[in-house]
C-alpha cells in the first residue's frame, strides 16, 4: 500500500481511488491512485519510463477524451464535483486546468496569434483588450522583452525554448487555476531548462503545478510535494525534501538513488 | 577481373542504361510540347480568342465559346467538387480515422481515383442527361467534380494526417472545441498541402475529354446558359483535329496548345506556391540563426 502523507494545505485538486485504462488494453494503466494536489504549489510526478505519471497527468484535463475508448475509474474532484463525471463540461475545464506539452506547440500562426487563441476562443474580440493580455501573459512567460517588437512574425522563427515558453505564455493568458507540465524540458537545451524552472516557481503565485519530470534534480529543484509513481501504482507522495531524503518506501529509495530506472 | 572491377563496370552499364531510358522518356515528352508548340503557335491568332466557331466552309472562326465554356466547366467543378472533397477528407481523418467506415471511403474514392472516365461520363449520362432530356452544362460540371473529388478528398485526407497530434491536443487542452481545432489549427497547417490538392485536382480534370462527351456534350456557339451544351477546349479539339477541314485542324491545334498552356499554368503556380512557402521558411531559419 501506498504511503501518502497527510498535508496541511489548501487542496485544489483531489484524486481518489483513481484506475485508468487505455482503449484496447485489458489491464489497467493506472491503479487505484489517490493524492491530493495542494493549492499554488508545485507538485512533482517522478517514476522510470512507464509508470503511468504522464498517463495521471493527462487524465487530470481529461485530454485522454480525445482518443476513443479511453475509460476512466474512480473521482477526481476540482472545485467541489468530479471532472470525471460524464456530463463535464470538457471545454471549461480545459480552460481551468492548462496544459504544457513535452514538445514545443507553438501554432503555425504569428506569436500574438499563439497568445491571443485561447482568449478569442473565450469570446474575447476587443483589440485593445486582446492586445493587453497577450502582453501581459508574454511577460508573465518570461518572453516579452525577447518579442515585443515582432510580435507578428511567424512562431516558428522562435527557438525551441522560447517556443516553449511561448506555450506557457499561451496557457496563463486564459488565466487557468492549474498549469500540467509533461516534461516540459526534455527537448531543450540547459539554458531554456533554467528559464523554464525559473518560470514554473515564479508562476506558483497564480496557479497550482503539476509537473511530470524524468529528472530527479529538476524535482528537487522546483517542487513542494513529490509522487514517486511504478507500474502504475502511487508508491510514495509526500514533501519533496523528505522523499528525497528519507523516503518511508524502499522502492523510493532504490530509485532515488539510482537502482534502477 | 577482381570483384571490385566487376562491380564497377556492371554499376556502369546499368547506370548507362537507366541514363539512356530517361533521356528517351524525356525525349517524347519534348517531342510532344515541340510539335505541340510549333504547330499550335503557327495557328495562335487574336481571332481565336474573340470569334466564336464557324460553319465548316467558312473563313475564320475562334475558340473564345470553347475558351469560356472551358473555364465555365472547370470552375463550376471547382466549386461543387472542392467543398464535398475537403469536407469528406476532413471527416475521414478527423473523425472517421481508422473505423471501417472510414476505410471504405478511403478505398471507394482510390478505385475511383482509376475508374476509367468515359465510364463516369455514362454514370452522369443515365443519371443526369437521360432523364432530362438533353446534355448540359450541368451534367459536365457534375461528372469532372465527380472526377475531382476523390482526388481532393485524398489529398486533404493525408495532408491532414501530417498534421502532428501535439498540435491538436495543445489546442484541446486550451478548451478549444473539435471544429475549431480543426477549423483554426488543423487547416492552418495542411493548408499548403490541401490547396496543392485542389490545383492538382483542377489540373487534372480541365484536360478531361471523355466525360464531357456524354454530359456537356459541344456546341459550336458562345453559351453560358448551364442548362444547354456547352463547349470545350477538349472537345472541340478532338471534333476540330478529326474534321477534314484544314482550318478546322488548325484550330484544334490552338485549342491543344491553349488547354495545355492552362494545366501547366496551374502545375507551375501549384510549385510556386509550395516553394515560396518553403523560401519563407528558410528565409526564417535564417534569421533565427543570426
Amino acid at each position: 500500500m501506498a504511503t501518502v502523507d497527510k498535508i496541511n494545505e489548501e487542496i485544489d485538486l483531489e484524486v481518489k481511488n483513481f484506475s485508468f485504462r487505455y482503449a484496447g488494453s485489458e489491464t489497467n494503466s493506472l491503479k487505484n491512485v489517490s493524492l491530493p494536489i495542494a493549492k499554488n504549489k508545485v507538485t512533482a510526478l517522478i517514476g522510470p519510463s512507464g509508470c503511468g505519471k504522464t498517463t495521471l497527468l493527462r487524465s487530470l484535463n481529461r485530454i485522454h477524451d480525445l482518443y476513443h475508448g479511453n475509460k476512466y475509474f474512480g473521482e477526481i474532484k476540482f472545485e467541489g464535483h468530479n471532472i470525471l463525471d460524464e456530463n463535464e463540461d470538457l471545454i471549461h475545464l480545459r480552460t481551468r486546468i492548462g496544459m504544457i506539452f513535452q514538445k514545443p506547440t507553438a501554432f503555425p500562426m504569428s506569436i500574438y496569434d499563439n497568445v491571443a487563441y485561447g482568449l478569442k476562443l473565450q469570446g474575447v474580440r476587443d483589440h485593445k483588450i486582446l492586445d493587453g493580455k497577450v502582453a501581459e501573459a508574454l511577460k508573465g512567460g518570461a518572453l516579452y522583452d525577447e518579442v515585443k517588437n515582432r510580435l507578428h512574425d511567424d512562431a516558428d522563427s522562435l527557438s525551441g525554448g522560447q517556443q516553449q515558453r511561448l506555450c506557457i505564455a499561451r496557457a496563463i493568458a486564459v488565466e487557468p487555476e492549474i498549469l500540467l507540465f509533461d516534461e516540459p524540458t526534455s527537448a531543450l537545451d540547459p539554458i531554456s531548462t533554467i528559464a523554464i524552472e525559473s518560470l514554473i516557481k515564479s508562476l506558483k503565485d497564480k496557479v497550482t503545478i503539476v509537473i511530470v519530470t524524468h529528472n530527479m534534480q529538476q524535482a528537487q529543484r522546483i517542487s513542494d510535494y513529490t509522487a514517486f509513481m511504478y507500474l502504475g501504482e502511487l508508491i510514495e507522495f509526500g514533501k519533496t525534501s523528505k522523499i528525497f531524503s528519507n523516503p518511508d518506501e524502499d522502492l523510493t529509495k532504490q530509485y532515488i538513488s539510482g537502482k534502477f530506472g | 577481373m577482381t570483384s571490385s572491377t566487376k562491380r564497377k563496370i556492371i554499376n556502369k552499364f546499368v547506370l548507362s542504361l537507366s541514363t539512356i531510358f530517361a533521356i528517351i522518356g524525356v525525349a517524347f515528352l519534348f517531342w510532344i510540347l515541340f510539335v505541340l508548340l510549333k504547330n499550335g503557335f503557327s495557328a495562335l491568332s487574336v481571332n481565336m480568342f474573340v470569334e466564336d466557331g464557324a460553319p465548316p466552309g467558312t473563313e475564320g472562326g475562334g475558340l473564345r465559346h470553347a475558351i469560356v465554356g472551358q473555364l465555365i466547366l472547370a470552375v463550376g467543378a471547382t466549386v461543387l467538387g472542392v467543398p464535398i472533397g475537403i469536407l469528406a477528407g476532413t471527416f475521414v481523418r478527423e473523425y472517421g480515422k481508422k473505423s471501417q467506415f472510414a476505410d471504405l471511403i478511403r478505398d471507394l474514392s482510390d478505385i475511383m481515383m482509376s475508374a476509367p472516365s468515359i465510364v463516369i461520363g455514362t454514370f452522369v449520362y443515365a443519371l443526369l442527361v437521360a432523364p432530362t432530356g438533353g446534355f448540359s452544362g450541368y451534367a459536365g460540371i457534375t461528372a469532372l467534380a465527380i472526377m475531382m473529388i476523390p482526388i481532393i478528398l485524398r489529398t486533404t485526407d493525408d495532408m491532414l494526417g501530417l498534421v502532428p497530434n501535439s498540435l491538436r491536443e495543445a489546442a484541446i487542452a486550451l478548451g478549444a472545441p473539435k471544429y475549431k481545432m480543426i477549423l483554426d489549427v488543423v487547416y492552418l497547417g495542411a493548408r499548403v498541402g490541401i490547396l496543392t490538392g485542389i490545383l492538382l485536382g483542377i489540373a487534372r480534370v480541365a484536360g478531361e475529354t471523355a466525360p464531357l462527351l456524354f454530359t456537356s456534350f459541344n456546341s459550336n456557339f458562345f453559351e453560358t446558359d448551364l442548362a444547354e451544351p456547352i463547349a470545350s477546349l477538349t472537345v472541340t479539339m478532338f471534333n476540330y483535329a478529326t474534321s477534314p477541314y484544314e482550318d478546322w485542324q488548325s484550330l484544334g491545334w490552338g485549342a491543344a496548345l491553349i488547354l495545355a498552356g492552362f494545366v501547366l499554368g496551374l502545375n507551375i503556380l501549384g510549385r510556386i506556391w509550395l516553394s515560396f512557402h518553403h523560401i519563407t521558411r528558410k528565409k526564417i531559419l535564417k534569421k533565427r540563426k543570426r
